[in-house]
């Protein structure tokens, strides 16, 4: 038992982790959190860009570029752009910004950085864990090693990359 | 008669030599002794490799509660001068909230499983060090 949840701790006290979890495969928690901090990161930055193209549609031609969300190519667009965002974060740092967030990290299942094929297979698998009615991510919650559907097909595993134990002693030192 | 004669009288030997220890070591002078003593020369005879060699430095670390090492000297200072700030601070708590959600589930489904939980899984054989490439 590395973490123990629950022991009386200050308010904002980070939860009592003895010993540093660099390199474990990470719980369900951590890798869906990262998920949706993801999707509103990549979320963000597409309509930011839709509202700067707007713009300067508006200041250099004088007409007003009205965005449906039903719209196809604004689908086929946030698609191509999810399609970048997760393999080339993956591929270049093994990472997302989510992923960063929350201290977890892709690597192959040999432990080396995630190359761009398997970053560009692990993404085009991921929607097919959605598509399997969620069943792709059984393999988080019953998994040995918690690989969903995607890692599986891609060879790949999540780690925490995240130094709990280093943590601890921060929080420690600053009381 | 002869045996309780016996251990009374070492009982007496043993209380008379007690007693002349006290009397030396109360006029002895621990500072002036000392004085006598060349500590240099006493460390330079002291083979320190040989006395390291004979000490398991990993068993000696492992004995040390770092968390209280932390809490009550300076190093607690050093390492708060270390990290990064408020970020660094939000960024903690909420990853190690998040890492406590993992444990709760994982703890639930284990015994939903009937399988005692045992702490998050090492990495697959392939990633321990030392295992082939």
């Amino acid at each position: 038992m590395t973490a123990r949840a629950g022991d009386a701790l200050p308010a904002g006290a980070p939860v009592v982790i003895h010993e540093s979890l660099q390199g474990k495969c990470a719980g369900f928690a951590s890798r869906f959190a990262a998920f949706g901090a993801d999707v509103g990161v990549s979320l963000g930055v597409f309509m930011l860009v839709l509202a700067a193209i707007s713009f300067a549609a508006t200041v250099l031609t004088g007409t007003d570029i009205a965005w449906r969300r039903g719209d196809t190519w604004v689908v086929v667009a946030y698609a191509v752009w999810g399609f970048v965002y997760f393999a080339y974060s993956w591929a270049s740092s093994g990472r997302t910004a989510g992923m960063a967030l929350f201290g977890v990290q892709v690597v192959r299942d040999d432990g080396t950085d995630v190359s761009g094929h398997r970053a560009v297979v692990r993404t085009l698998a991921l929607p097919l864990s959605f598509l399997l009615l969620g069943l792709g991510f059984v393999g988080i919650l019953l998994g040995d090693h918690r690989r969903a559907l995607h890692d599986v097909i891609a060879g790949t595993a999540v780690i925490y990359s995240w130094d709990a134990r280093a943590a601890r002693l921060r929080f420690l030192s600053r009381q | 008669m002869e045996g309780r004669l016996v251990p009374r009288s070492e009982a007496w030997a043993q209380a008379a030599v007690e007693r002349a220890i006290e009397l030396v070591v109360s006029a002895l002078d621990v500072n002036e002794l000392l004085d006598q003593v060349d500590l240099n020369e006493v460390l330079d005879r002291i083979d320190l490799n040989a006395v390291l060699d004979r000490i398991d430095l990993n068993d000696v670390v492992k004995r040390i509660d770092i968390d209280a090492l932390v809490e009550q000297t300076d190093l607690g200072a050093a390492i708060a001068r270390g990290a990064s700030g408020a970020a660094a601070d939000v960024l903690d708590v909420v990853r190690s909230q998040t890492v406590g959600l993992d444990e709760f589930i994982a703890r639930w489904i284990g015994r939903l499983r009937r399988r005692p939980y045992t702490g998050p899984p090492g990495p697959l054989d392939r990633l321990r060090p030392g295992a082939g490439p």
